[in-house]
């Protein structure tokens, strides 16, 4: 006869930090066989544009890579510039956008199973050279959209290179695309910085597996080459140290905040998007390097299931940690350590995950229950 | 005189660049063009464009122009701007990226 406790055991801080002190071979066992499993899903990964051009992935979609180019104007799409299959042009724009958007499918594929923007097999939609001056990328809710930043301007007041140049722009874009098919986060105050930080977080994945970087190799840049050699920054966020990207005479100094004690209440930017996305960003970093190795194997699986599974449209910052933490328990165990990352890098910005629930086995205690989980005891 | 009121907000950086411009104290050259933009757009007599949904990471604009007589605004943004307002809108947007 099994007994069912109805009550979780809520561990003490001081009590966590002492498990985790002595869990360390146990941390890296665990680490050495996250490695070795990444490593195996690398040796699967496909090559998206010889996969997609034999045809071999058609039983899961037909996504395809259009690369447009809108000639300085602003009409959507513009002319196919080049198309999957297609060899690389002489556009410098027109490739980035390319390879980028495949290796942005080519992740949520190998890493999360996902077919495309729309997990249904969707085509990869980009426009280069929009506009003159546009310092900018968006994604206007069915493709991804580029400028050439300050093209226009004379190169000593050049402040903005193109767009396409920065590999996390591009999955940064492309996963606004997957938001909106899956939580479909409101695009304003903390619902539009959780959707902002989605993109900034996959985007960098997306560089990070590009480079095959584990989490505490990788430099957590949102933006990386964007700004000329007359900016003093080295892109336009950081996801490590939020508000340290960019200091600079013109353009200021970077305004994101890494705490909750900093929320930005505004009315500008829909209430703060892309500033309070920093609180968010910082939460997924500590995770990432709590866990340690790629950052898209395990902190990614339960940022990507959450969004898929558990999000939704209203979802707020407190939603996020509980829904991150949540998940993380379902993939991981409840009490596992990658549970444990979760809350630790929501705490470390200042959000308080409800506490760890350890499911008791008949009568083991709080502790022996924590240990069994960390596979100290038996 | 005229005078005109200019913002850009949003985009991936989230930066708000801004513009104000007495015409009376520009060259007259320039003060002529930009008359002309304004007068060419039919400004006065647009409205704001019908809502879209936020495109993430677009930019919104906001364009005043003051006169002795009449102010007014529009709001729009980069997937619903009307064609007429981009001629204007290109001349504020190099003059509030130059510095
Ligand atoms: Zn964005």
């Amino acid at each position: 006869m099994s007994h069912r406790h109805s009550i979780f055991c809520i561990l003490p801080p001081h009590m966590l930090d002492q498990v985790a002190q002595s869990g360390t071979p146990a941390q890296r066992e665990m680490a050495a066989r996250t490695l070795a499993t990444s490593t195996q899903i690398r040796d699967k990964r496909v090559n998206l544009s010889a996969a997609l051009t034999r045809g071999s992935i058609a039983a899961a979609g037909t996504a395809q890579r259009i690369v447009y180019d809108a000639k300085f104007g602003t009409n959507l799409p513009g002319v196919v510039a080049r198309k999957e299959g297609d060899a690389p042009v002489a556009d410098v724009a027109v490739n980035e956008a390319y390879d980028g958007s495949g290796a942005t499918f080519d992740l949520f594929s190998v890493a999360f199973g996902r077919n495309s923007i729309d997990n249904n097999g969707m085509d990869l939609k980009s426009t280069v050279h929009y506009s003159k001056g546009y310092d900018n990328a968006f994604w206007d809710g069915q493709q991804m959209v580029y400028g050439d930043g300050d093209e226009d301007l004379s190169e000593s007041e050049r402040l903005f290179n193109r767009f396409t140049k920065s590999l996390d722009v591009i999955g940064h874009e492309l996963t606004h695309g997957v938001t909106q098919y899956e939580a479909n986060l409101v695009y304003k105050n903390q619902q539009g910085a959780l959707n902002e930080s989605i993109s900034d977080i996959f985007g960098s994945l997306v560089k990070q597996y590009e480079r095959n970087q584990t989490a505490d190799a990788a430099d957590w840049i949102i933006g990386e080459g964007l700004f000329t050699a007359n900016v003093n920054g080295v892109g336009i966020r950081s996801m490590r140290a939020p508000g340290t990207a960019y200091n600079d005479p013109v353009l200021g100094k970077d305004p994101q905040p890494a705490h909750m004690k900093d929320y930005l209440t505004t009315s500008q930017d829909n209430g703060g998007v892309h500033i309070n996305s920093g609180i968010i960003n910082h939460a997924f970093y500590v995770t990432a390097i709590e866990i340690g190795g790629y950052a898209w194997a395990k902190a990614g699986q339960i940022w990507y299931k959450a969004l898929t599974e558990k999000l939704n449209s209203n979802s707020n910052f407190q939603n996020a940690a509980d829904l991150t933490f949540l998940t993380a328990g379902e993939i991981f165990g409840l009490g596992s350590l990658e549970q444990l990352a979760v809350k630790t890098g929501w705490t470390e910005v200042g959000i308080t995950v409800d506490g760890t629930p350890i499911p008791p086995t008949e009568g083991d205690g709080c502790l022996k229950g924590l240990m069994k989980s960390l596979g100290f005891a038996r | 005189m005229m005078q005109i009121i200019f913002e850009r907000a949003g985009g991936f950086m989230g930066r708000k660049v801004s513009l104000e411009l007495n015409l009376a104290d520009l060259p007259a050259d320039q003060a002529r063009t930009l008359k002309l933009l304004v007068d060419e757009s039919n400004f006065i007599n647009l409205t704001d464009p019908p809502p879209k949904d936020s495109a993430p990471d677009g930019f919104t604009y906001s364009i005043t122009v003051k006169t002795e007589t009449i102010r007014h605004t529009i709001n729009a943004s980069d997937t619903n701007l009307p064609d007429a307002l981009r001629p204007l809108l290109d001349e504020l947007v190099k003059r509030s990226r130059s510095h």
